[in-house]
């Protein structure tokens, strides 16, 4: 049986990062003679025209040019804050769940204690002190703070796994420490590694969004947030130039739920409590 | 006579191991909680060390950073910010060495009762009064949300959860998964631009209309700010109630999947008793702790709905305060949050063992 969701997520998400790779080669060749993404090109805050389908932005650029040389900007900042995150969580929860013991219980109160804590004034604070912002700038800010989530899940996993009866095969085998952990453990990891990093990516993608908003990191290219933050704080939305705000927010959730919908697909099928739920129907 | 002494001692043993038994149920229980109760206050600790140390080994002092930019704003104006700084560092203690700061932190935290010096948005009143004066605005419009959220998901779930096999509930979980990987604050920019700009039913900020006096006796103001309250609140409760309500339906599914529930059914109890009390409170409990994590998270949403929306509550005040490199005020805010995320944390841990038997009798 053809799972729906699995096509509608891999469907969505693969028309997002095709316009990514694929628009800033095609859309030149809609404004002959001029460069839509160059600052002052146009009036600034046009609105809308057959010309400028969702206007022009406060400094004067084509708002659709933008948008689309705008997702691979913002994939930049959440695939660098997710990897970061990613390395940090797994090598922690990792520790913590395969030493265990006094190890395990230190990291636990250091992980909880980093979950508890509110990141976003703490990430608004760091910004304080970025003197320029560019997006690997605002990737690797957003990761350092992303990775106790990623931790925690990653422990719990591996806490699990190391208790499988191959893992001790492999111990009984004499295996060294090295090899149980990349050739026993990390290969049944690497599906809930691969998950919370795509997780994470559009996670931090939709942070650096809100943050912009409230006026942060504003300076850096026009990133899908960055254009919504922007054009916000331009009075986009009395003046009517609403797609300037909805159309990259539109993009970012779209990408969300591509995942989620993969996700959820993956879950159905290699969770056998929810595989008979979805049989049965 | 001598055995009168042993016979007394005899029974008071026996005394003794007759109440030990009678507490012995009770005694996982009293260890669960001296043991939670430890852990909370270390981690008070903990939280309050961190908080210091990220706001004090940063690079700059804040007075610095403050005066010399007055410094540049004002061309010419204003000169000897650097003197400036430094009476007020030491007025404000903070020419003293760290680990001296930091115990005079931990003193005036948690002994001078959340103490953290004056703030400097306002300037000469305590960052104490500047925070707990806001404070009401956030918990009136997000914490009541979430409460609403919780309330509305929580029943919704469980409905969705007891009819998974009706083929028009599964539009209703496509709905709510839809509404809870979208952020808040785009939910409530949509809002805004719909309702606010484009039809014009509901005013788009501001707590109150502008021209009011706040004057919580006279009934129209009260309408006034409910009416400026609903797009906030409803923006807040579709996007967790759906998150709750997606946690609480996957929650009565695995529940729906246990032994006990066929049990039941083949003792011949109602459905309806089954729902409420097999599968409903069985699957109630991981929820009550996804609301006090939700609740104790609320600051985090706050920070961008309050910009949004104009509210003076505590994440406005933080942005704010961010502006003009205020620590004091930004510092108590995220100690205040992050205290009530672990007393929120602490309660839901401290119901749990009356909610549940397993957790009561376990030893861990």
């Amino acid at each position: 049986m053809i799972n729906w969701k699995l096509l509608l997520g891999i469907l969505l998400l693969t028309i997002i990062l095709f316009t990514a790779a694929i628009g800033p080669m095609i859309t030149p060749s809609f404004f002959p003679g001029e460069d839509p993404a160059q600052v002052g090109s146009y009036p600034s805050l046009e609105s809308p025209s057959p010309q400028h389908p969702l206007g022009t932005d406060t400094l004067g650029r084509d708002a659709v040019v933008i948008i689309i040389n705008g997702i691979r900007l913002s994939l930049v900042i959440g695939v660098v804050g997710g990897i970061i995150s990613t390395l940090i969580g797994v090598t922690i929860g990792f520790i913590a769940g395969y030493v265990g013991k006094r190890t395990d219980t230190v990291l636990r109160v250091i992980i909880d204690m980093v979950l508890v804590i509110p990141v976003l004034p703490l990430l608004l604070l760091m910004s304080l002190y970025i003197p320029k912002w560019d997006v690997v700038t605002m990737g690797v800010l957003l990761g350092i703070f992303g990775w106790a989530f990623v931790a925690r899940t990653t422990r719990a996993q591996v806490l699990s796994l190391r208790e499988r009866s191959y893992v001790d095969l492999a111990r009984l085998n004499s295996e060294g420490t090295l090899e149980i952990i990349f050739e026993e453990l990390l290969p049944g990891l690497l599906p809930y590694i691969f998950l919370g990093l795509a997780g994470a990516m559009v996670g931090n993608m939709l942070i650096e969004a809100g943050l912009q908003l409230i006026g942060i990191g504003a300076g850096l290219p026009p990133t899908l947030g960055s254009i919504m933050g922007r054009a916000y704080g331009a009075g986009a939305l009395s003046l009517g130039l609403y797609g300037q705000i909805l159309v990259p927010a539109g993009i970012l959730v779209a990408m969300f739920l591509a995942l989620n919908l993969i996700n959820m697909a993956l879950e159905e099928r290699f969770n056998p409590r929810l595989r008979a739920f979805a049989e049965e129907r | 006579m001598d055995s009168f002494p042993l016979r007394q001692k005899r029974s008071s043993s026996q005394n003794l191991s007759a109440l030990q038994a009678r507490l012995q149920p009770y005694l996982p229980t009293a260890k669960y909680i001296l043991k939670r109760i430890g852990i909370y206050f270390l981690t008070v600790l903990g939280a309050v060390t961190l908080a210091f140390i990220f706001f004090h080994l940063m690079p700059g002092d804040p007075l610095s950073i403050v005066f010399s930019q007055l410094e540049k704003t004002n061309l010419g104006r204003v000169t000897g910010g650097a003197e400036v700084a430094e009476a007020y560092k030491r007025l404000l203690g903070l020419d003293q060495p760290l680990p001296v700061q930091y115990l005079l932190f931990l003193r005036n935290v948690l002994i001078g009762g959340f103490d953290l010096g004056p703030s400097f948005v306002a300037f000469p009143t305590s960052t104490r009064d500047v925070i707990f004066r806001q404070l009401p605005w956030t918990i009136g419009y997000f914490t009541s949300a979430m409460l609403i959220a919780w309330l509305i998901g929580t029943t919704i779930g469980a409905l969705l959860g007891w009819l998974r096999r009706i083929g028009l509930t599964s539009v209703a979980v496509g709905i709510a998964t839809l509404l809870n990987i979208t952020p808040v604050y785009i939910i409530a920019i949509a809002a805004i631009i719909f309702f606010g700009y484009h039809l014009h039913w509901l005013p788009t900020g501001q707590p109150y209309d502008p021209g009011l006096t706040p004057n919580w006796g006279d009934i129209e103001f009260i309408k006034n700010v409910l009416r400026h309250a609903i797009m906030p609140i409803a923006s807040v409760v579709l996007v967790w109630g759906a998150s709750f309500s997606l946690g609480m339906r996957s929650l009565m599914i695995s529940v729906l999947g246990e032994d006990y529930l066929s049990y039941a059914k083949a003792k011949g109890l109602t459905p309806f008793m089954i729902l409420r009390d097999y599968a409903f409170r069985n699957a109630l409990l991981p929820q009550v702790t996804a609301l006090g994590i939700a609740l104790g998270n609320t600051i985090n949403g706050v920070l961008i709905l309050e910009a949004i929306f104009v509210v003076p509550g505590v994440g406005g005040l933080f942005v704010r305060a961010m502006a003009i490199h205020d620590f004091n005020v930004m510092q108590g805010v995220v100690l205040l949050s992050t205290v009530a995320v672990l007393t929120l944390s602490l309660i839901v841990d401290l119901l749990l063992p009356f909610l549940d038997p397993r957790i009561r009798r376990s030893n861990d």
